[in-house]
């Protein structure tokens, strides 16, 4: 057993090194569904704001740019494991992520949270009860719901983001909660559904989060970020994915 | 003597308790309908009738064939397309749509199927010489039912059916990969992944839920093997005990 | 829809892709298989060891799947068996400064090990085989008693060593014996594929969900509302159209193995 397991490191020892001699590659993990962020296009490829910012980060710090799906509520987990080196997943700046990851400088003004519903609905925020809400699990929105509406009403965690849609739809959930730059195109696009409340500004902006330990590429992705606003980048690329702004022009 | 105490393993084994009830309450929901279901299936497995016989078969086929995750899956996005025309008007929506029904019910539909199959087995087993018996002193069918094959079929295929029931409780660990947790209704590969994503701690909060499940799994045992004893109580020879080693068959 | 924009529709890139992660699952049934037969031979053969301890080891191995779910070893081995190679990476590569730190996991970069969808789906393989392994242990362990005794006594008489007997006699013989219960591991390890996606692969299920999930991309609107259902019943029958092709291949093998033997059933 022992032999193999050496065997094993042996062959693991190979193939890290060739991944070493590939040399400056940025692997970003990113969820794939989360429109405009990041999603699946109709050829099955990875597209949203986020992956055309990530290779203009690339392209500024001369990496190779390597997207990586990862399920969101493994995707921490899975950064502080190594699978990748960077999270692009519309994460929003908290300080319980802070303890773990480190954020680079924001690409994305903090964004409100707001609530969706079936169109005609009213709610009565200040006393929600009996109420079925919906958000994707470990999220900002998740701790806000439970914190706020937890005590009386029932809330539903999701994995994925397209589920909870779903069930906003299917009528399983009366509210869904959850980033008003993501539910701004559901709502357009289906009409059975609008907004209700009014918008919540939960977490901080949106960031790359990347493991504590890695400072020097923090550094670097932060100066290149810098440069992207500086020159109109990111703004326009905001201004194409999610009709907003300029937040950042000079 | 601290050091245990203090041991997150040790920790582990009260925050997994609540956890574990809800698996244990999974499979014992599904219980009392998929029995009853699996009999109905076997005996129309065995009927003459085309339809009856044709029907169970396909059953028993299509749920054994294919697998409880995305049976899970497919159920759940059913009932949530018919939410809005049929569930919601019936006012059974909150019933229908909530893990703790949904759970049980997929369950029970796939469980039957795989009961059914050994009670079909055990139907096709009960001695001939019993029911010729029956009917030479001039038993009904129905009668020779009640007397001879019911108490032998059931007899015998008890070794096979506890196997399946322990089958059945490790099945309730998919039922939270599929369904949307509401509120602080977990179960334990649920709390058990949740806590892993905190401390990172593999071998400890897998292993409590691990040891859970082995524990709840032996007493599922025990009771069935009172009930064997019970089943087997009226016969001369020796009965030997059910030993720790159902048949991997599934 | 009509036909031609439906035709367009399942042949887009999505789709194809869908179409195309037929293969993990395939590969994942096959090599896990392969795994699970290796892993069983050992099992098996450390059930009659002659010493008590590996006989022990052997049972604790083959009795394990009756007490704990198949799903939480998937979870499970995969990140045991990573941070274990990464431990050996430690040891290669990493200074003692580093090791004896232990703030962090792996101790150093060099230890990183990058797992990519090929990683993660041989390990997958390699969990299937551990975990079917112990299925597949019980049924050749089963099958190897069930080889005649007096083949065996006749080899004893031509002379051949305890190893010979084993290897030449009971591993040739068992086969044909062990047949149908591998048959049923093979089963339960098709529909275990379905589970996939929990270690991170993009199999047929996670494709299911992504293409059926409602689809309203920002400057088309929407295209459709939530289809998942249409999906997940596509993989239902799926499912159970490769059952049933299984069956026939095992029925058929078994029909081969067993000629010119009378008493296999």
């Amino acid at each position: 057993m022992r032999k193999l397991l050496t065997t094993m490191a042996v062959a693991a020892v190979v193939a890290s090194s060739m991944s070493a001699q590939a040399g400056n590659t940025l692997r970003i993990g990113t969820e794939g569904a989360y429109a405009p962020w990041n999603y699946l296009d109709d050829d099955g490829k990875l597209a949203g704001y986020e992956i055309d910012l990530g290779n203009a980060i690339c392209e500024k710090i001369s990496y190779k740019c390597e997207f990586v799906q990862n399920e969101w509520d493994s995707i921490i987990p899975n950064l502080i494991a190594g699978n990748y080196d960077a999270i692009m997943a519309g994460m929003s700046v908290t300080d319980e992520r802070k303890e773990t990851i480190n954020f680079t400088a924001e690409y994305f003004p903090p964004d409100p949270s707001r609530f969706a519903a079936a169109k005609d609905m009213e709610f009565d925020f200040a006393n929600l009860k009996g109420k079925k809400i919906g958000v994707q699990g470990a999220t900002i929105q998740a701790d806000y719901v439970n914190e706020t509406f937890g005590a009386d009403n029932d809330v539903l965690s999701y994995e994925n983001p397209d589920q909870s849609i779903a069930d906003l739809i299917g009528g399983n959930v009366d509210i869904l909660m959850a980033d008003a730059s993501f539910l701004e195109p559901v709502v357009n696009a289906l009409g059975s559904i609008s907004f209700v409340g009014e918008p919540v500004a939960i977490g901080g902006g949106v960031a790359a989060g990347l493991r504590q330990k890695d400072t020097e590429l923090l550094k670097a992705i932060d100066d290149a970020i810098v440069v992207l606003k500086a020159d109109g980048t990111v703004d326009k690329l905001i201004k194409q994915y999610f009709d907003k702004g300029p937040f950042f022009a000079q | 003597m601290d050091w245990l105490l203090n041991s997150s393993f040790v920790q582990d084994i009260p925050v997994l308790a609540k956890p574990a009830l809800f698996n244990l309450y999974f499979a014992l929901a599904a219980i009392p309908i998929s029995f009853p279901f699996a009999l109905v299936l076997a005996l129309g497995k065995n009927s003459p009738n085309w339809l009856l016989s044709n029907f169970s078969r396909g059953y028993i086929y299509a749920f054994r064939g294919s697998p409880l995750f995305v049976q899970f899956f497919m159920f759940y996005s059913i009932a949530l397309s018919l939410n809005q025309a049929y569930l919601k008007p019936m006012g059974i929506d909150h019933i229908v749509l909530h893990p703790l029904f949904l759970g049980p019910f997929v369950l029970t539909l796939n469980s039957a199927a795989y009961a059914a199959e050994i009670f079909y087995g055990a139907l096709k087993n009960v001695p001939r010489g019993e029911i010729e018996a029956a009917k030479a002193v001039g038993m009904s069918g129905r009668q020779t039912f009640k007397a001879v094959t019911w108490p032998n079929m059931i007899r015998l295929a008890w070794p096979s059916y506890t196997n399946e029931v322990i089958f059945l409780f490790h099945a309730t660990a998919l039922v939270y990969f599929t369904l949307p947790v509401i509120n602080e209704q977990k179960d334990l590969m649920n709390k058990a992944g949740e806590l892993f994503e905190k401390d990172y701690a593999l071998f400890t909060h897998y292993s409590v839920a691990a040891l859970y499940f082995l524990i709840i799994s032996l007493v599922l045992f025990y009771i069935s093997n009172l009930i064997n004893r019970r089943l087997n109580r009226h016969r001369v020879q020796k009965v030997s005990k059910l030993k720790v080693r159902p048949n991997y068959v599934r | 829809m009509d036909w031609q924009s439906s035709i367009e529709y399942i042949t887009n890139g999505k789709h194809l892709a869908w179409y195309a992660s037929v293969r993990f699952t395939l590969i994942a049934a096959v090599l896990g298989a392969l795994f699970a037969v290796f892993f069983g031979l050992i099992g098996a053969g450390l059930k009659q060891s002659k010493w008590s301890g590996l006989r022990l080891i052997g049972t604790v191995y083959t009795n394990m799947l009756r007490g704990i779910p198949d799903v939480l070893f998937f979870l499970f081995l995969p990140l045991a068996f990573e941070q274990t190679v990464e431990y050996f990476l430690a040891q290669a590569s990493c200074t003692s400064a580093e090791l004896a730190d232990g703030s962090t996991w792996p101790p150093c970069a060099d230890a990183q090990w990058y797992l990519t969808t090929t990683e993660y789906l041989l390990m997958a393989c390699v969990t299937f085989g551990i975990v079917y392994g112990a299925f597949a242990a019980n049924v050749i362990h089963g099958a190897m008693q069930a080889v005649p005794k007096g083949q065996l006594e006749a080899a004893m008489a031509y002379g051949f060593s305890p190893k010979q007997i084993f290897w030449n006699i009971k591993v040739r013989q068992m086969w044909v014996y062990a047949l149908p219960g591998l048959s049923n591991v093979w089963m339960l390890l098709v529909k275990a594929t379905s589970l996939l996606s929990l270690l991170q692969i993009p199999d047929i299920v996670l494709w299911a969900e992504r293409l059926g999930a409602a689809n309203y991309v920002a400057f088309k609107g929407l295209i459709h509302d939530d289809w998942r259902w249409k999906y997940y019943l596509v993989l239902f029958v799926f499912y159970i159209i490769l059952a049933y092709v299984s069956e026939r291949f095992f029925n058929w093998l078994q029909s081969r193995a067993g000629r010119g033997m009378i008493e296999v059933r």
